[in-house]
């Protein structure tokens, strides 16, 4: 166990046959103070005490975990660990001389990267990112908001195939980017599986274009990429591990790690993140747009796609990018937006998947108005998951809630003996 | 207002239980204000929509790497290329959702 920006960590790298069975986040039962925090943030009820009402939490079964990591982030006590990490494979590549290592950093990455190095929460740091990228020895500076205005293209070229009746698949059309909602509609509701968008999510895309189009731009032989995905995210490093990942001839991501741990390699690599200069990123799969950058926000994505649909389906174009009625705090947001020549396009765009349940079951029921649903695991979006560095208000302030505990828990002790 | 010194003692236990449950009242209503103005999700989120308008260019459409894929490799989106390499079909994973429940345990959906 290795401590990460606060976080424990296990430094286990399964493969892909066994990422079902694996815990990509655990109670440690002897620092759990059973306050429940975790459960009031679990969408599915995955973490819970083992036997009845009481006693200490844990992540009952794999299957029933959709990987999110809120309960990780929230926990006041740090009672919550990370199953899998590939930080000691990362390294490893980039010391090897055989590899050529490739980075592919999450939109919301560079807006929490800076707090581990004292920068303000939301401090955008993308510059000095890939400077520090570089430092590491990656050999090419990829960057997935590249491939998330490749999703852009995809996902809304597909739900105008789906308005216009193109393709036989059914509305609303559902995003695809996020690996906890993924998980969690081919877990709980099945019967909503054609709705989902069949696009991969952009890292999904960005690991076989790596080791594909990257190839023939770079001259580098496929076999000898290490792809490496950075992501907010848990729930990726179960996504990058899923058997059918692997389009490209080889695993198409060969890693993934959280933010925190990018944070931890820098810091172990001895590199002075805040004296680093900006740099951009390399061309071909690295540059990117401002529809990009907004997907690590709850309503992003849903207002990329719609920067690229109103222009396609009216031939007209947007003069203010800018679609604030689909940008959303927490929570619910349902908009209408007018597109010339073809009417009023009905959105929701979610964030949270309790908020999510009664959308899904009026999808279920034939009773939705929408056309188009944007669906996040965590509050507020990417730039809240579950790899990003914690806000330093959750362990802070925990004296009041930890007296409580404590006496819940003595509480909860007489009344077992 | 008495003094202290002169209070019965059920007068004093009154007092002391009033002014604690307004100072413990105010406490948390300063924290609660505290905590809406220093919003640690919605500073993260302003950043991003601040340094969308920074962009150069802000419609996927119009990125220069993304005509140079789509020409070179994907050719238009969703085209047998993309299919092949960008999408994906999904697993129904509620088999063991239903065993789990069956075997007796409670879940939120």
């Amino acid at each position: 166990m290795r401590q990460i920006e606060k976080v424990s960590v296990l430094s286990n790298a399964p493969r892909c046959e066994d990422s079902d069975n694996v815990y990509f986040v655990q109670v440690d039962a002897a620092k759990c103070e059973q306050c429940g925090e975790c459960e009031g943030r679990c969408a599915t009820g995955a973490i819970q005490p083992r036997n009845g009402d009481e006693g200490p939490r844990t992540v009952i079964d794999p299957a029933a975990c959709i990987n999110c990591g809120q309960c990780l982030v929230n926990c006041p006590y740090g009672a919550i660990y990370e199953g899998v990490s590939f930080v000691n494979e990362i390294f490893a590549a980039l010391k090897n001389p055989d590899t050529v290592v490739v980075s592919m950093p999450a939109p919301a990455v560079r807006y929490g990267l800076g707090e581990p190095f004292g920068y303000p929460i939301g401090t955008y740091v993308g510059g000095k990112m890939f400077a520090a990228l570089r430092k590491l020895g990656f050999d090419y500076i990829w960057d997935n908001q590249m491939t998330a205005d490749v999703t852009i293209l995809e996902e809304g070229t597909e739900l105008i195939h789906r308005l216009t009746g193109k393709i036989k698949k059914p509305l609303p059309q559902f995003t695809s980017c996020c690996p906890g909602w993924i998980k969690f509609a081919e877990s709980f509701y099945p019967e909503l599986i054609p709705h989902l968008s069949s696009c991969k999510s952009p890292i999904g895309m960005l690991g076989p274009l790596s080791k594909t189009y990257g190839a023939e731009v770079t001259g580098v032989e496929a076999k000898r990429i290490f792809s490496v995905s950075i992501m907010p995210c848990i729930a990726k490093k179960y996504e990058a591990l899923r058997p059918e990942m692997a389009d490209s001839g080889f695993r198409d991501i060969d890693a993934t790690i959280t933010t925190r741990e990018l944070a931890y390699m820098i810091k172990k690599a001895g590199i002075d993140f805040n004296s680093l200069p900006e740099e951009e990123p390399d061309f071909d799969l690295g540059a990117s747009t401002g529809a990009a950058t907004i997907f690590g926000n709850s309503g992003g994505v849903m207002e990329a796609a719609l920067r690229y649909a109103y222009e396609v389906v009216s031939g007209e174009k947007l003069t203010v990018p800018d679609i604030t009625a689909v940008r959303s705090h927490k929570g619910v947001k349902e908009a209408t937006v007018k597109i010339p020549s073809f009417g009023e396009l009905k959105v929701c765009v979610v964030s949270g998947l309790d908020n999510a349940v009664p959308i899904l079951e009026a999808v279920k029921s034939g009773k939705s108005p929408y056309h188009f649903i944007e669906v996040m695991t965590c509050p507020g979006g990417c730039v809240n998951g579950g790899g990003q560095p914690l806000f330093p208000d959750v362990r802070a302030g925990s004296l009041f809630k930890s007296i409580v505990a404590r006496m819940n828990r003595r509480f909860a002790m007489r009344k077992t003996a | 207002m008495q003094t202290i010194s002169k209070m019965t003692r059920r007068q004093f236990v009154k007092v002391a239980g009033v002014t604690a449950g307004a100072v413990l009242y105010l406490w948390n209503f300063t924290k609660l204000t505290y905590a809406a103005v220093k919003d640690t999700i919605a500073q993260r989120q302003s950043a991003v929509y601040e340094h969308d308008t920074k962009m150069k260019i802000r419609k996927s459409q119009d990125s220069p790497a993304i005509h140079k894929i789509y020409k070179e490799f994907l050719h238009e989106p969703c085209s047998h290329m993309s299919h092949h390499f960008l999408h994906t079909h999904y697993n129904d994973r509620s088999g063991r959702i239903k065993l789990l429940k069956e075997s007796g345990l409670k879940l939120k959906v």
